[in-house]
């Protein structure tokens, strides 16, 4: 246990060290206003975003459009990629018939995709949603197939001797004991996804928090740049402490 | 009763034997299950393009990939630069990147998991840094730093430096207490403690953490070089776009797979190699 006196030490280092990164912010960028805006000058631009639309969409609809985005490609990912790999790690044939073609994919990061992806599907929604769907589907599924091969033989052997059927097995013993693996790669799989609709937007886009990036440079706006990477830092985290709060509702059992 | 016995073990030992033959079948079987898919999805792509399923503008053969493949190891057409310049190129700021964040982020974690007051100091800086995906930092990176090799090995850097830190400060942090105590009733000094205890226990989290930094670093460098480059291989793939050329682009995504697998399995080599105390479970 740390004492209350700790508790202060420790609040009052943070502190420092939050009011020296923000002094260091304010020495570097009074000297070259154009290059690092001042934060005073960031939270301007903030509050203007929220008045003025950029491209006719506000600032909630260009947060909105990444969400949806990333949403979608790792709903589907989740689909695709614990079913997939609830079969391939329970069916050893199916799983030798796949596994070497994912393994041929695999390497290649989803960032270098998108020439390809936009050659063939242009740069509408679903080129964007496919893309956040290869940076999301390979942890899910990989993290899947492994906890399914991983269950404990005790757990099979029980449900064999109380004679359950090969759906209930996969439904009431493999698929809660992969439970805690699979939320791991879906975890995996939001931040990476969610690093992706940033690429796929900053290439190729009109509206989401990577087209803001894009935006600023184009238009030599630099404290736009800086609002959109705040921003994208802060629905990132908020994404991923959201995603705690469910793993910790759906598998509560193993945070005790 | 010991011709018996005799007769038990030959039938555990037959039994035994019918089994690994078994399993040898399985594995034969699924060797050859394996092959025939792998054979059957490139058979069908290619089968797909020549029959003009799909648009050969968008979408070309594997055999044309391998073609290209050839041709581009000795041809800087069309995209101005010969595969072996790309590559070279990328391999320069991956290995400045990533050499530069291990160098930083390895001490920089071990230490942070081990001096209360440092990580009280640096963590909440880390913290608010590391949400934003290193590729977000590339407009603002290249009207700091310009357009050449340092903005992406800034870039590269900043991908890679994040598991750096976090697993060797992890690892210090899961130092078992016993140990610790050990070495103080030893009469360990602080410093001696660390460097020997600690570090120690940390390697191998912090190798993983190594390994997942360069799946990052080379996985950024194509987003880097897509932005701005004049070589390299994620500017071979984008040129490929521009051009039309789906056999560029596919080539480029296949040397950019080969490599990074390469890279992944020389890492883990060397790992066991380094980390050889590990308990191999």
């Amino acid at each position: 246990m740390r004492t209350k006196n700790q508790k202060i030490r420790d609040f009052v280092l943070s502190a420092i060290s939050v009011i020296v990164l923000i002094a260091l912010w304010c020495a570097v960028s009074t000297s070259k206003p154009d290059f690092f805006p001042t934060p005073m000058a960031t939270i301007e631009r903030l509050v203007k975003l929220f008045e003025k639309p950029i491209m006719k969409v506000s600032i909630w609809g260009h947060i909105f459009a990444s969400l949806k985005r990333v949403l979608f490609a790792i709903g589907a990912s989740i689909i695709i990629g614990v079913g997939l790999g609830l079969i391939m790690g329970w069916n050893k044939k199916v799983r030798a018939a796949i596994y070497p073609i994912i393994m041929t994919l695999r390497p290649i990061p989803p960032i270098a995709w998108i020439p390809l992806i936009i050659l063939l599907f242009g740069v509408g929604e679903f080129p964007k949603v496919l893309l956040v769907f290869i940076g999301s589907v390979f942890p899910i599924l990989l993290n899947t197939i492994s906890a399914v091969s991983m269950v404990d033989d005790m757990y099979l052997k029980v449900g064999k001797v109380y004679k359950a059927n090969t759906w209930q097995t996969l439904h009431h013993i493999v698929f809660p004991a992969s439970m805690p693996t699979i939320l791991a790669g879906i975890k995996i799989a939001i931040s990476s996804g969610w690093m992706v609709v940033v690429a796929a937007e900053m290439l190729a886009s009109k509206s989401g928090l990577g087209f803001l990036i894009t935006r600023g440079r184009d238009s030599y706006d630099v404290a736009l740049i800086m609002v959109a990477m705040i921003l994208i830092g802060i629905v990132g985290a908020a994404l991923s402490i959201v995603f705690s709060f469910i793993e910790r509702r759906l598998c509560g059992w193993m945070s005790s | 009763m010991g011709n018996q016995d005799e007769k038990t073990t030959s039938k555990v030992a037959n039994s035994i034997l019918i089994e690994t033959a078994a399993r040898k079948r399985e594995r034969k079987q699924l060797l050859i299950i394996s092959l025939v898919c792998i054979f059957l999805f490139f058979g069908i792509w290619e089968i797909a393009v020549r029959l003009n399923w799909i648009d050969g503008k968008y979408l070309c053969a594997p055999s044309a990939v391998i073609k290209t493949f050839m041709t581009k190891l000795s041809d800087p057409k069309p995209d101005g630069a010969v595969l072996g310049i790309h590559i070279i190129t990328s391999l320069k700021l991956v290995l400045i990147g990533y050499i530069a964040a291990i160098i930083i982020g390895v001490p920089l974690g071990l230490l942070m998991g081990y001096y209360h007051t440092f990580d009280k100091l640096v963590s909440p800086i880390f913290e608010i840094i590391r949400p934003i995906p290193p590729i977000a930092w590339i407009p603002l990176s290249i009207i700091w730093l310009g357009v050449g090799t340092a903005a992406k090995c800034f870039i590269i850097f900043l991908a890679a430096f994040v598991p750096c830190v976090i697993n060797s400060y992890t690892g210090v942090k899961l130092t078992p207490p016993v140990l610790v105590n050990v070495a103080k009733t030893c009469g360990a000094t602080r410093w001696e403690i660390f460097s020997t205890v600690c570090v120690h226990y940390a390697m191998p989290l912090t190798f993983t953490g190594i390994q997942v930094s360069l799946g990052n670093a080379w996985s950024t460098l194509v987003a880097s070089e897509l932005v701005s480059a004049t070589a390299g291989l994620g500017y071979m793939i984008q040129q490929g776009r521009s051009l039309v050329r789906p056999d560029i682009i596919l080539v480029g995504m296949l040397t950019i797979g080969i490599l990074g697998a390469i890279f992944t399995t020389l890492l883990s080599k060397l790992e066991n190699k380094v980390v050889k105390w590990r308990a191999k479970s």
